[in-house]
């Protein structure tokens, strides 16, 4: 058993050691920056999305006051669709960068819209992010094998080893001990500024606690493996630097190799639709309608719609209710190859996920991004509310489309809102 | 000379013997060349396949049938950015940005499906590109390899056996240099055939040799790093943990610090925020489907003054094809003056990030190599204003032909069924061809000046270290 006492003389110890304590303060440091730059990123996308929206309602209501028909009502007026940041988003900002997280759509076809994105900086995307999650899933494995490969060695080549032994208790309890203090001080160096974080935030308890067990369920991997490699190593003798070449060698295979190689593998293996395709497509279909006898646009309209089948008769050549059915149509037309697309890449997220489980760094990246909210299904997640969005504004146009309503300014307070 | 020479081949001799700097380096090898290979397939088949896409969508437009010049407007047409050729050691930002852009009227889209948003986000942190091997994966195998080069001989007393013997600190110093040079010189073999391959196809050869020579500095300093922290360390342990502890700092924390650094001083508000400006400014310019909207009064007054006549029906133009053109062009003005704002911050943003390449050399050699590879930020902004420029010039070219070759009143009375307001189909090769080349090598050259400068600063300060830690051997 481990006695209180091994604690304090540990720590004690350890605490006179400025190598350590440097070290750590350098960690508490990282984290502190970690968290601060992920704070200030949160906010000022919240910022963002604050001021979109009052934007968002100005112009549309300049835009709906011009107009005199519900149809052109639909073509001019726009609607901001936004995936606010949660509030643990700052610890892992995940695919944010990537994914869109804010969309300006309108009644038109979406699949000639969804595909824009405002993405950020991609030159700031491809040096990637120094967040939390990064800070825990790739770095701490390093400061790990850096503070605990040679707690054994260390001592036997600075020639304390027998002495130790003969001093201590019990040996096991001794190297125990130091590397628990260790452990634990390292812990909350990386924890008290997440936790400081998380209250700025008002991130919510159980899922601030789940992120520390993520690290901590991290931290107990990676001590557990260097501890042990260390043990076995030191025991045949090996020097520290061979023990932590050898525990280097593990992290390289486990945070870059073993991800790296399956990045390629699952490209190749999950065919995915190219976007080009999509793009032709959806294009060709939409324009094409302008050509095609009315006919056809209605037949392939009311197969989804057979509701307004009485109500397609043309005045002219020209009708707002055939120019919004042949742009439902073109959705309709690339449905399979869109869904398609989105398959594939919630396919690749799976597979992803499997590799996860031979990639501790990997799965803790991808644990953390979830309880952010900021991964790939949420990205997903988005884009399909946007997606709903987008068929509640059909279902509020169609039938003033449709029944030819007199144009009333007030009839577009009902217009449906986006709701995150 | 001999002596150096001789110092030299006694390192690699030990490593063979030691097993562990053979398996890393072969690791190394066998890594950069399985990458190499791997992209330059990928590299070819992206442009293949954007080749093609480029002149479907071109054919595509050529094809179309007789019809109102305005819907060819919003037809619109596809342009796909095709990658440089040494984008297959140095992907840069090429992943992260769009490849393809749709052309309309009124209106300026980004660049759509970025390779990332269809990956399986494995590789936010590593990618198994040629670069990033040997911008973070070289530095760590030249520390396995060499960390104890001057250490080991101290320790075992055998460093001051060779002194006394009469050999010079230099040699020791030059042949342990050389020796760990020559491992990370064996790894950047693949890429240097790489980057002939790209000269083979088509690369300018002054941006290949500058490339190879980027990254030959960058060894250089890394093996300057190693030699320097092993001469002042007086034991194996502490010179290895403070290699790593380097390493992480180098290598992973400041490139990574940088990013977030720019991304917090200079927050960009995103494109949609200069959408809504643009929106404002439009409303004030008029619609240009409205030849009616007051705002083109002037413009009218104008042109009737001009050409002598009462009523716009009278015009020897098309009045609609007018107000198209006019509209287009003031239009084009505000979007492209809030596009080169939005593409300035961008730029600043990264240009913050570029800073950093003073305090660490691997954010030098990353920016050198994105700049000289043609993978950089810049690069991509050149195609969103060549595809800008292609964009304007159809737009235009199908008003004047909207103007000139349809008749005002055919076209005001365009949706009744016994009117046909078209115009030939001959019309759509008003069409330019795209492609994006890749700028020319001397210009690549001089905007990657301050990075080779870095580099430089770089080879410098760690040639002074390793001066300053040999004259404390002596002591």
């Amino acid at each position: 058993m481990i006695r209180f006492s091994d604690f304090s003389r540990e720590t004690i110890f350890l605490s006179r050691q400025p190598y350590v304590l440097i070290f750590l303060m350098i960690v508490l440091a990282l984290s502190i920056f970690s968290v601060w730059s992920g704070i200030a990123e949160t906010q000022a996308q919240q910022n963002t999305i604050e001021s979109l929206l009052e934007k968002d309602n100005v112009d549309r209501a300049q835009a709906l006051e011009k107009q005199s028909s519900y149809g052109s009502a639909a073509y001019y007026s726009f609607h901001l669709t936004y995936f606010p940041p949660s509030p643990l988003a700052f610890a892992a900002m995940g695919q944010r960068d990537i994914y869109p997280w804010k969309h300006r759509i309108r009644m038109l076809a979406l699949e000639g819209q969804i595909y824009e994105t405002d993405a950020d900086n991609p030159e700031l995307s491809f040096l990637g992010r120094f967040d939390f999650a990064f800070l825990i899933s790739v770095l701490m494995p390093l400061f790990i094998i850096l503070l605990l490969h040679d707690i054994r060695s260390s001592e036997r080549e600075a020639g304390r080893f027998d002495l130790l032994i003969v001093t201590a208790r019990n040996q096991h309890t001794l190297w125990t001990a130091r590397a628990l203090v260790l452990s634990i001080a390292l812990m909350l160096v990386l924890l008290l500024p997440l936790f400081v974080g998380a209250a700025i935030m008002q991130a919510s308890l159980s899922k601030t606690v789940l992120m520390a067990l993520i690290t901590l369920a991290h931290l107990l991997f990676w001590g557990a493996i260097t501890i042990t490699v260390g043990k076995l190593m030191a025991m045949r003798g090996q020097s520290s630097p061979r023990i932590a070449s050898a525990l280097l060698a593990l992290w390289l295979t486990l945070a870059v190799i073993v991800p790296v190689v399956s990045d390629t593998a699952i490209n190749k293996t999950v065919k995915s639709p190219n976007g080009g395709d999509l793009l032709l497509l959806q294009r060709e279909t939409v324009n094409d309608a302008w050509d095609l006898p009315f006919s056809d646009t209605w037949d392939a309209f009311l197969s989804k719609h057979p509701d307004w089948a009485e109500h397609t008769q043309m005045e002219s050549s020209f009708e707002w209710k055939w120019y919004y059915a042949f742009q439902q149509v073109g959705d309709q037309k690339t449905e399979d190859l869109s869904n398609a697309y989105r398959n594939a890449i919630a396919k690749k997220d799976t597979a992803a996920g499997v590799v996860a489980f031979f990639s501790p760094p990997m799965m803790t990246q991808r644990l953390m991004t979830s309880l952010a909210d900021t991964d790939i299904t949420a990205s997903l997640g988005y884009e399909q509310r946007v997606r709903d969005f987008h068929q509640s504004l059909r279902y509020f146009y169609y039938p003033l489309l449709f029944n030819k309503s007199e144009f009333n300014l007030q009839v577009m307070d009902d217009l449906p809102r986006f709701l995150p | 000379m001999n002596a150096t020479k001789q110092i030299m081949l006694d390192e690699w001799r030990y490593w063979q013997r030691t097993k562990l700097a053979t398996t890393v380096i072969f690791i190394g090898v066998v890594l950069t060349l399985a990458s190499v290979v791997v992209n330059t397939i990928e590299v070819r088949q992206a442009a293949d396949e954007r080749k093609h896409f480029q002149q479907v969508s071109e054919s595509r437009f050529l094809e179309q049938p007789d019809r109102h010049p305005h819907r060819m407007v919003h037809y619109g047409h596809y342009v796909f950015r095709a990658p440089s050729p040494l984008s297959m050691i140095e992907p840069g930002v090429d992943a992260y940005t769009g490849t393809s852009i749709f052309l309309e009227g009124h209106r300026q889209n980004s660049a759509t499906f970025a390779d990332q948003r269809q990956s399986s986000g494995l590789t936010r942190f590593s990618s198994l590109s040629p670069a990033f091997l040997m911008q973070v994966l070289v530095p760590l195998l030249m520390i396995l390899v060499g960390y104890a080069c001057i250490t080991r001989e101290k320790e075992a007393g055998t460093l001051n056996i060779m002194l006394t013997q009469g050999v010079k600190k230099r040699e020791v110093l030059t042949g342990k240099f050389l020796a760990l040079v020559g491992s990370g010189l064996l790894v950047l073999l693949p890429l240097a055939l790489a980057s002939i391959w790209a000269s083979v196809t088509g690369e300018s050869i002054i941006v290949t040799t500058g490339f190879v020579v980027g990254y030959f500095l960058y060894i250089l300093i890394w093996g300057a790093i190693v030699l320097w922290v092993s001469t002042f360390s007086s034991r194996k342990n502490t010179s290895f943990a403070s290699l790593i502890c380097l390493w992480i700092a180098l290598c992973i924390l400041i490139p990574r610090i940088s990013s977030s650094t720019a991304a917090s001083i200079v927050p960009s508000p995103g494109k949609l925020e200069a959408d809504f400006a643009v929106l404002e400014e439009l409303r004030k310019l008029g619609d240009g489907h409205n030849a009616s909207d007051p705002a083109f009064n002037q413009l009218k007054a104008n042109l009737l003054a001009k050409h002598n006549v009462n009523d716009i029906a009278d015009l020897p133009v098309n009045f609609r094809g007018v107000v198209a053109e006019y509209s287009e062009e003031k239009l084009t003005k505000v979007l492209n003056q809030f596009a080169e704002i939005r593409m300035q911050e961008e730029v600043s943003q990264a240009e913050i990030a570029r800073h950093f390449g003073w305090l660490s050399p691997t954010v030098s050699i990353r920016t050198f190599s994105m700049m000289m590879a043609g993978t950089n930020l810049e690069t991509h902004h050149r195609f969103l204003r060549e595809a800008e420029a292609l964009r304007y010039e159809f737009i235009q070219s199908l008003n004047h032909v909207h103007q000139h070759k349809l008749d005002y009143h055919t076209d005001i009375n365009r949706y009744r069924d016994d009117v046909v307001a078209r115009v030939d189909a001959g019309n759509w090769n008003i069409l330019s061809s795209f492609s994006f080349e890749p700028q020319p090598g001397m210009a690549r050259l001089h905007q990657s000046l301050l990075y080779s400068l870095q580099l430089l600063f770089w080879c410098i300060v760690t040639l002074l270290l390793i001066k300053r830690a040999s004259r404390r051997m002596e002591q």
